[in-house]
């Protein structure tokens, strides 16, 4: 695992957070594991990414709280979150791996309402988190790839934000590019 | 004998699509004379990927039909061979995901889709075919336009020292690009589109929220263009 030190700092804030139930302080860790994200593309970097964001919006809806699995799904994640915590302290990647894919598998152990809702927010931070690397730079096709959402969801969510009115995004002029299109159809 | 070609990157077809306008790209094709290319690259991303998910299922089938009815071609109609677009598609992504480095790591920034869509432009220019490429996604237009912009664009965003191969900004020199947003414009033009008061200013707002990287500042300079006539 890519920047496994700068992971376990995280997961151990994240402990902290979740027993406070500091939203800001989730989203804030999930938004530090953008940068990195965009450069090493590491898919367990990305991982992170995704579930530190998602549990900072299912924390934030105290609705899923009265949820009849709601205790159950807390608790498997703040065990998962522990062994994630213990083996990356021991340097074991592989079994920190393997419990960050059951943290997102331990929605199919729910029923009802809040399975459904706890995969949308899972679905949503994958998009959101498509849109932060998106506008690091990297293409809108590379982005969805390393995020798994197709460019459809990825476009209409980045076309949402200002992604495009970043003066950089400004590569030529606007009557040149009118000019070159209305030439072609002539 | 072929003389011109618009080859479009899964971005533009995709903002087409979600804006409902298939019908529009539809009557541009008439008024083109020349092709609308896609690649196989391109067709993956907008029909196989979209047909598995029910949500834009209907996208797919759209995009699919279009396809079928010849208003969008594959490169195989102007006699261009896929193994040759591959090949080069490949050069071009090796260059671009090998030019600008971060942390000891090169940016894996463009992907074949993308990348193919500036091999089938390089290709039809050998044989003098002219074209653009129709591209709303942003990183491929400023790498061709821009690279400067874009490292600037990486720096600023990754927050760490980004070193780039100038070198390697001749290979992305001279490629031509539109977007939705200038097609639609032509189309407007063109008077495709029935709807009369205002509609120029929302049809460039709607590809802007379903993906097309034009700036606000952009469409109010387009929306004075047309104005002034």
């Amino acid at each position: 695992m890519k920047e496994r030190e700068h992971v376990l700092k995280l997961f151990k804030e994240t402990r902290n957070a979740l027993e406070k139930s500091d939203v800001l302080k989730l989203k804030e860790l999930s938004n530090q594991t953008i940068h990195a994200s965009s450069i090493d593309q590491d898919s367990d970097n990305i991982a992170v990414a995704v579930i530190l964001y998602s549990l900072s919006k299912i924390i934030g809806r105290k609705d899923y709280q009265k949820q009849k699995n709601w205790k159950e799904f807390y608790k498997i994640e703040i065990g998962l979150i522990d062994k994630i915590i213990r083996a990356l302290g021991k340097s074991n990647d592989a079994e920190a791996r393997r419990d960050l894919t059951l943290m997102r598998k331990a929605i199919g152990k729910l029923s009802g309402k809040l399975k459904l809702y706890i995969q949308d927010v899972f679905r949503r931070a994958q998009i959101n988190k498509a849109s932060r690397i998106y506008e690091h730079g990297i293409s809108m096709e590379k982005t969805a790839s390393l995020l798994g959402v197709t460019m459809f969801e990825l476009a209409e969510y980045a076309g949402q934000t200002g992604i495009s009115d970043v003066p950089l995004a400004k590569t030529g002029g606007v009557k040149k590019r009118i000019n070159l299109a209305m030439e072609m159809f002539k | 004998m072929i003389q011109k070609a618009i080859i479009f990157d899964a971005s533009t077809i995709i903002t087409f699509s979600m804006n409902g306008l298939l019908d529009e790209l539809r009557k541009l094709k008439e008024v083109f004379n020349g092709k609308f290319l896609i690649t196989e690259d391109v067709r993956r991303e907008i029909v196989d990927k979209p047909m598995k998910i029910k949500r834009f299922k209907l996208e797919a089938i759209g995009i699919s039909q279009l396809i079928n009815d010849k208003v969008l071609e594959m490169p195989a109609s102007v006699n261009v061979n896929e193994d040759l677009i591959s090949k080069k598609t490949k050069e071009f992504k090796d260059v671009a995901n090998n030019m600008f480095e971060a942390k000891g790591n090169f940016l894996n920034i463009i992907d074949s889709g993308e990348t193919s869509c500036l091999a089938l432009s390089r290709i039809l220019d050998d044989k003098g075919i002219k074209n653009i490429i129709a591209v709303d996604e942003r990183t491929m237009r400023m790498l061709g336009e821009k690279p400067e912009n874009l490292e600037d664009l990486f720096r600023r965003k990754l927050h760490t020292p980004v070193t780039l191969k100038k070198e390697n900004f001749k290979i992305f020199e001279g490629f031509k690009f539109i977007r939705s947003s200038e097609l639609v414009y032509v189309a407007y033009k063109k008077k495709i589109f029935k709807l009369k008061n205002g509609v120029l200013d929302a049809l460039l707002y709607a590809v802007k929220s379903k993906g097309c990287a034009i700036s606000g500042d952009e469409i109010r300079e387009i929306i004075r263009m047309d104005r002034k006539g």
